[in-house]
């Protein structure tokens, strides 16, 4: 990793210059929040977003994707669909930086999703330094910072950005658009001043000591009933956040039935038909179960196999769920015994 | 052989088969696909003595819908249900289960001469198995499509039971509670796309009352938001009158 400091008064330029080459996606403001959109115009980009409705995931596994055309009576695939538009992801703040590589270990293990990959091959990613919003809580999963996952991250130390370059491309990038300078000790010294101020400002304090021993100690408690009481099996939690991947397959048949596409879409495990299975059985048929089951995955299940839990603290479910069921609230009920 | 279809209505203001011919795109495919023998808003003649696929719109409201429903049921292989009267009493539920006839000479004066035979409204699915439904006020014709194309090849029933939020968060739209306002998405039964929220209008439960929703949770919401509890069970009466609703 190598640094350069960015004036924060070249951004629009920055922008504008890769907008050359490639679909530039940033934070913009939609009505009362904000959503990762293109770019129509470098000035929409809002790098003071708190947070976006949807994360970043949509653009490399989208709510809904053709996968591929088909044709009905003999079965052939007419074409497939990869998505290969060189675009930026401009803008991401460490938590949703480190959820992508959280989906990269789903989507690009042993058999990498074509679909996913060919996206990701073709994104690049700007990140950007933030400040701790009511909900947010990165802090306690480590996911405050990120090293690797992007190819510039740009950290505000005022006037300027310090600007951490993690790949050729993006220090290609940085040199072609915008006038930029080497660090020096004062830069860094901010940038650690700046460090510091971020990290004090969390204030959802989340104890996640022995969460897994807990996970498994309590798994039959009551806070589970208790939970399920609240929950709306809505599945508003998995679709919000930037680290739930689940999805289901189908196929659309055109009005004359004699093609059709195969779409995959997003799917939560909050849905009753999720774990629905042949003979009308459900292996996961009340709503605490299937709350229980999220936590159980996100903190323990994915964590035993990747060795980080499945949750960077972005704090977008909290915002969704209605039913006030949240990491910071469960993880609370699984120290104390109790639901508050 | 293509399969005989026949549309029919019963209680209701015709608004799914108004949607039916609003599908300019895809309606001479559908027609390309089946042998259409009656269509109550748009062929002329009367229903044929024998079909194999009913779709069926409006509420039962009449002895006389009782029986003709029963008539379809045993001619018909397949029967389908559209719209929210069909599915769930809709709009003519709103009339309730109780005093009926004071209700009806509210409207049209004491003993009125209207709706000879007149009954509480009750939806398809009390009188007859119903092997496909198409819910909503009206119909969406993406779905209804979809669901001929499962009617087509022989596959299940698979209306969505899932409520409607999902689909709103991924629509990135505030949800009406975080400005204090009602929306019937928390209980409301899926599949429109959510469609109404993401054009700003909170959901009035057209489609349903899913079956797994949690009245009880969503009513706490609602207070917690400054949204009497008694003020959803009210807007859940305008498709949802006929539906017990467990506290
Ligand atoms: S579980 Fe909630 S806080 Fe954690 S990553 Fe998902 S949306 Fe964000
Ligand atoms: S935890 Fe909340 S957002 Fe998730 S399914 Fe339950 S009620 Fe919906
Ligand atoms: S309650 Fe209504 S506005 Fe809120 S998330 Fe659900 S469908 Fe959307």
């Amino acid at each position: 990793m190598f640094f350069r400091v960015i004036p924060k008064s070249v951004i629009p330029d920055l922008v504008r210059g890769l907008a050359e080459q490639y679909e530039v996606v940033g934070p913009v403001a939609k009505g009362e929040t904000f959503v990762y959109a293109p770019l129509a115009d470098a000035a929409d980009l809002r790098l003071d977003y708190d947070t976006t409705a949807l994360p970043a995931k949509r653009w490399f596994f989208p709510e809904s994707e053709a996968l591929m055309r088909f044709r009905v009576s003999d079965n052939a695939v007419v074409s497939e669909s990869l998505d290969t538009a060189p675009r930026v992801l401009f803008g991401l703040h460490p938590c949703d930086v480190n959820s992508l590589l959280l989906m990269d270990n789903v989507f690009l293990g042993e058999t990498p999703d074509p679909y996913y990959k060919a996206r990701r091959d073709n994104t690049l990613v700007v990140g950007v330094s933030c400040t701790p919003g009511e909900y947010c809580f990165c802090d306690a999963w480590g996911t405050d910072e990120t090293h690797w996952g992007f190819d510039i991250f740009l950290s505000d130390i005022g006037d300027d950005y310090y600007a951490s370059i993690r790949s050729v491309m993006g220090a290609d990038l940085v040199d072609r658009y915008v006038p930029c300078r080497a660090i020096t000790d004062e830069d860094t010294a901010a940038f650690q001043r700046r460090t510091a101020e971020f990290k004090a400002a969390f204030t959802n304090g989340v104890d996640t000591s022995q969460l897994p021993v807990l996970l498994d100690a309590k798994f039959d408690s009551e806070i589970w009933d208790k939970l399920g009481e609240k929950c709306l099996g809505c599945g508003a939690c998995s679709m919000v956040c930037p680290t739930c991947y689940c999805f289901d397959v189908h196929d659309e048949l055109d009005a004359d039935q004699l093609g059709g596409t195969r779409v995959r879409t997003w799917d939560s495990c909050q849905f009753k038909q999720f774990a629905a299975v042949a003979h009308g059985q459900n292996f996961r048929d009340t709503r605490a179960a299937r709350v229980k089951y999220r936590y159980y995955h996100k903190q323990w299940g994915y964590l035993s196999k990747f060795e980080r839990v499945l949750c960077v603290g972005c704090g977008r479910c909290t915002r969704a769920c209605k039913a006030e069921i949240n990491p910071p609230r469960v993880v609370r009920a699984l120290q104390t015994g109790v639901v508050d | 052989m293509a399969p005989r279809l026949v549309v029919l209505s019963l209680a209701s203001d015709f608004g799914c088969q108004v949607q039916l011919t609003n599908m300019t795109a895809e309606l001479l495919d559908v027609l390309g696909l089946v042998e259409l023998s009656y269509w109550q808003l748009a062929t002329s003649g009367h229903m044929p003595p024998d079909y194999d696929v009913a779709i069926v719109e409006g509420a039962v409201t009449t002895t006389e819908h009782v029986e003709l429903l029963g008539r379809v049921r045993e001619t018909a292989a397949v029967v389908i249900a559209i719209g929210a009267c069909a599915n769930t009493g809709g709009i003519p539920g709103i009339v309730g289960r109780e005093d009926l006839e004071g209700r009806y000479g509210a409207v049209y004066g004491p003993g009125p001469a209207v709706a000879t035979g007149r009954r509480a409204p009750l939806p398809l699915d009390a009188f007859i198995k119903v092997d496909y439904h198409v819910p909503g006020c009206p119909i969406d014709t993406g779905e209804f499509l979809r669901v001929l194309s499962r009617v087509l090849l022989g596959l299940s029933d698979r209306v969505p039971d899932m409520t409607m939020c999902a689909s709103c968060k991924t629509n990135e739209t505030v949800c009406f509670f975080d400005e204090g306002r009602l929306c019937l998405g928390l209980v409301t039964r899926a599949g429109c796309g959510a469609r109404c929220t993401s054009l700003g209008r909170a959901c009035t439960g057209c489609r349903g009352i899913a079956p797994d929703a949690n009245l009880a949770s969503a009513r706490e919401i609602a207070v917690r938001a400054g949204v009497p509890a008694a003020a959803m069970d009210d807007a859940l009466r305008i498709y949802n009158a006929l539906t017990e609703v467990h506290a």
